[in-house]
């Protein structure tokens, strides 16, 4: 038996939704590019899981996992596309990180050895 | 072709959502719709009307701003911390001989620490007011056998010849001055240094100037350099001090300059002098390598450790020994820093006493935690109420910690006032015990400690109190109600009391051991008898008695007036008392080959009746009488050192200041402990001459209180002169306390600390059941 120090203490990553996992992974894509911000992410979303979500979720979604340290935000300048608009961008902060592969874990134990099944048209 | 968005769809959204998402949701739209018309405008628009309804329907929320949270947190936080407070003082008014009881054992015990790290604080810690004092050293030979001594000015010269780690040398030593023209005569401390000394210790004048080099030669003229106290104690602080001139020893002396009272050191004597004159030692003088009569300090390069300084000084006395074989055969030289110098053996007495009024404070917290266990057990059912109404573990225990926090609060600001009081009540007893006493204050050091402090002991005493509460059972506490705390907690109570008992022997113990070292050296054989004898000093005038006949017809005279006072037994003088240290020297001896290693022996000056006056016995032959000239009397160690099996009495030494000169044995005398009471008796020879030197210690045995004899004796001196000056006016039970000072201190201290503890232990029972005590410091 394997004494690890960590056995004696509970993960505190957080626990995320569907949803917030498809929001994390849309700003863990975007933000190398500096493109994290709302309708990226969702076109993102949109674009890999066809999931035409409205962009009052993203933006809910976003502040929610701001407000739980997951993510940091901070505004851009206006630009005239947008009709002189400003954008505001996201990227993960470690906590949002380890949550994420957390879910990744999780969901990949699971779903071993059932590729055949899941993986079926 | 710029396509515009739906008008009134993004003023439907500005209207519903909220100023911190508008710009960025509407951006958004605005953008993906601008991408989307490039496919088809119909579709775009569908698509943002989409978008727009769902935004309508439900809009991002809007969360407060984190700051707001922390400030609102913060605020809760506060408010609860108030309410503890607030709380913990109704408490405290309901039950005000508790709170007494408990802020008066913190007052005691961290009253004791704040005062004892004052010391520690100004001793140890806080550098010497000096520039640059961790470069500063003390020059000290180092003697065949291994001790450091003074310096002879031979060796002193060569070092500061050869020696390349020091930034400069300098020699001094102290005399005594007769102060005459300002009224009474009287003696003053004056410090004779050698070039360089006021450069080395960074000593600027205020007014004038240091000395020239040509000013330290015999023939130089006569200058002074004042001390501020001096100057404004004796001159009223007058500015044009310069160029005046004080009538030191008969001789008119020129003021050149005045020093800063920052200069002022009173824990190093070469600085706490009244005045400085230039040390002008003759040709003969400056080549004496035997003569060790000299004080020497310097200051160490930048950037060279001790250690090299040492490896140095090692390498230069090698060198010097092959050189002058005769006088510097295995002696060599010792380098001290001036801090460690000053603090000298008290640091592990400082150290020890902090380590004792440590366990005083460890057995208060376990004192305070009994009586506060005690208490919240019998806060059971409130507390029960409390976590009924829906106050946490968390909660409960910082409501208890609070109120011990409070008590350590009130206890420390108590403790500080104490601690002030004590200070500067003893200050005059504390500069006569302990170096750089004067220099004792509550500074941000002391007082940040005494936070500390006050902090630990609250949270030692609370924490296991309010844990112990926190975790009782609801139920119990609340069916108990009233009835009493029972026999719950007893083992915790146990516990604290066993910790403190055991504390408290570990103290006594101690305290024991002390007592009883200091009782057996106060009782211990000092081979005189010390009642009822009073010493007084005086260093003749030089240029009023410059003939070795004029200083013994002067001392003859006033011994002869002493004697005749009432009350007085006997009466004697000599150079140095004993248990103060003083000349050590070799015997030649007649008839007797040269010994190489000859060991020294103490050598004192005396005159007829010294023995008689101390109660020294003789035990062979006689006492010395006026009509000898020139004879000797050795103790019996000294006896059996030089002479071993033969009979001393009749043989005849030299001393090694007058070599010409041979001195009978007229007596054995028993043996005296000449340099301290730690050490044994040490082998000494007194003799008895018409060369007398001119500054003595008179010593009068009296039946009644010596003390009393005071004025009378230096009346009958002043007989003689008018403008002779006397000091150093002892009891020699005062001098002989003096050498008991490190060891009384700290035994005084532990004494106590442990009646303070043993007074805890024994009344916390009784205060825990409620009964009344009375604690006695």
């Amino acid at each position: 038996m394997v004494i690890s120090p960590t056995m004696w203490f509970r993960t505190k990553a957080a626990v995320l939704g569907d949803f917030e996992q498809l929001v994390l992974l849309g700003v863990l894509r975007l933000e190398l590019e500096d493109a994290a911000y709302g309708a990226a992410i969702r076109q993102e979303i949109h674009a890999r899981s066809r999931r035409d979500v409205s962009i009052n979720a993203v933006y809910t979604t976003l502040d929610r996992l701001e407000s739980k340290g997951l993510l940091k935000s901070w505004v851009g300048d206006p630009t005239p596309q947008r009709g002189g608009r400003r954008r505001k961008f996201y990227a993960l902060r470690p906590a949002g990180i380890a949550a994420l592969r957390q879910a990744y874990r999780a969901f990949t134990a699971m779903a071993d050895g059932l590729q055949a099944r899941l993986e079926t048209k | 072709m710029k396509i515009n968005s739906p008008r009134f769809a993004i003023w439907l959204l500005s209207l519903r959502l909220r100023d911190e998402w508008r710009d960025f949701v509407v951006g958004d739209l605005e953008e993906e719709f601008a991408t989307r018309s490039g496919d088809s405008r119909l579709a775009a628009r569908a698509w943002f009307w989409w978008q727009t309804m769902r935004c309508l329907v439900a809009p991002p929320a809007v969360r407060p701003h984190t700051r707001q949270l922390e400030r609102l947190r913060g605020d809760s936080t506060m408010r609860s911390l108030i309410a503890d407070v607030r709380y913990a003082l109704r408490v405290m008014s309901r039950t005000p001989s508790f709170a007494v009881a408990v802020i008066g054992v913190m007052a005691l015990s961290i009253g004791a620490n704040t005062a004892i790290f004052s010391i520690v604080n100004a001793v140890l810690l806080r550098p010497l007011p000096l520039e640059e004092p961790e470069r500063l050293v003390r020059l000290f030979t180092r003697t065949p056998g291994g001790r450091a001594f003074e310096l002879s000015p031979g060796k002193f010269y060569d070092w500061q010849r050869d020696a390349r780690s020091f930034e400069g040398m300098a020699m001094y030593r102290f005399s005594q001055f007769a102060l005459s023209g300002t009224g009474t005569a009287r003696a003053i401390k004056a410090g004779a240094v050698g070039v360089g000394f006021f450069e080395i210790v960074r000593a600027r004048p205020t007014l004038g100037r240091t000395f020239h080099p040509e000013e330290d030669t015999p023939g130089g003229k006569y200058v002074v350099i004042l001390s501020d106290r001096f100057w404004k104690t004796e001159l009223g602080g007058a500015p044009d001090v310069i160029g005046r001139t004080l009538k030191l020893n008969d001789e008119a002396y020129t003021i050149v300059g005045v020093m800063p009272a920052s200069t002022s050191v009173a824990s190093w004597a070469a600085m706490a002098c009244d005045v400085w004159v230039p040390i002008a030692l003759t040709d003969e003088q400056r080549a004496a390598r035997g003569n060790h009569n000299q004080q020497g300090v310097a200051r160490l390069k930048a950037g060279v450790e001790l250690s090299q300084a040492q490896s140095e000084m090692d390498a230069i006395s090698t060198q010097l020994a092959r050189e002058f074989p005769k006088t510097d055969k295995g002696w060599g030289a010792v380098i001290i820093l001036m801090q460690e110098e000053i603090v000298g053996d008290s640091r592990t007495m400082l150290v020890m006493l902090l380590g004792a009024v440590g366990l005083v404070l460890l057995i208060a917290c376990a004192n305070v935690g009994n009586l506060l266990f005690t208490r919240a057990l019998s806060r059971r059912k409130e507390i029960a109420i409390r976590s009924a109404l829906g106050a946490g573990r968390g909660r409960v225990f910082q409501q208890l910690l609070t109120e011990a926090l409070l008590l350590a609060a009130a206890g420390g600001a108590l403790g500080l006032l104490l601690a002030h009081g004590t200070l500067t009540s003893a200050s005059t007893l504390l500069a006569s015990q302990v170096p750089r006493a004067e220099e004792i204050s509550i500074d941000a050091r002391v007082l940040l400690f005494a936070l500390g402090v006050s902090i630990l002991t609250g949270m030692l005493a609370g924490t296991l109190p309010a844990v112990r509460a926190g975790r009782s059972d609801l139920n119990d506490a609340l069916k108990e109600g009233g009835r009493g705390d029972g026999a719950i907690g007893v083992g915790t109570r146990r516990l604290l009391i066993v910790c403190e008992v055991a504390l408290s022997l570990v103290l006594l113990m101690g305290a024991g051991v002390m007592v009883q070292s200091l009782l057996a050296l106060r009782h211990s054989d000092t081979g005189f008898d010390p009642n009822n004898v009073l010493t007084l000093e005086v260093t003749l005038v030089q240029t009023r008695y410059p003939t070795p006949a004029q200083r013994s017809s002067f001392f003859a005279a006033a011994l002869q007036r002493i004697r005749a006072l009432p009350g007085v037994e006997a009466a004697g003088t000599i150079d140095d008392l004993p248990l103060i240290d003083g000349s050590s020297q070799t015997l030649g001896l007649e008839g007797y080959p040269l010994k190489r290693d000859q060991v020294a022996v103490q050598v004192r000056q005396v005159t007829p009746g010294y023995l008689r006056a101390m109660r020294i016995p003789v035990l062979r032959g006689r006492d010395i009488v006026e009509s000898d000239a020139e004879v000797l009397l050795v103790s019996r160690d000294a006896a059996k050192l030089y002479w071993g099996a033969d009979d001393p009495i009749g043989r005849r030494a030299t001393l090694p200041f007058s070599k010409t000169v041979l001195r009978q044995v007229v007596g054995i005398v028993g043996d005296v402990k000449q340099r301290n009471l730690i050490e044994a008796s040490t082998p000494t020879v007194y003799f008895y001459t018409r060369e007398r030197y001119g500054r003595a210690t008179f010593v009068i045995r009296t039946s009644l209180r010596p003390a009393t004899l005071a004025h009378p004796a230096v009346a009958a001196i002043r007989a003689i002169d008018p403008e002779q000056p006397v000091g150093d006016i002892r009891t020699m039970m005062q001098v002989l306390d003096a050498g008991l000072t490190p060891q009384s201190e700290s035994t005084a201290c532990s004494l106590t600390s442990c009646a303070d503890a043993a007074a805890r232990s024994e009344s916390e029972p009784r205060l825990a059941r409620g009964q009344p005590t009375f604690f006695v410091w």
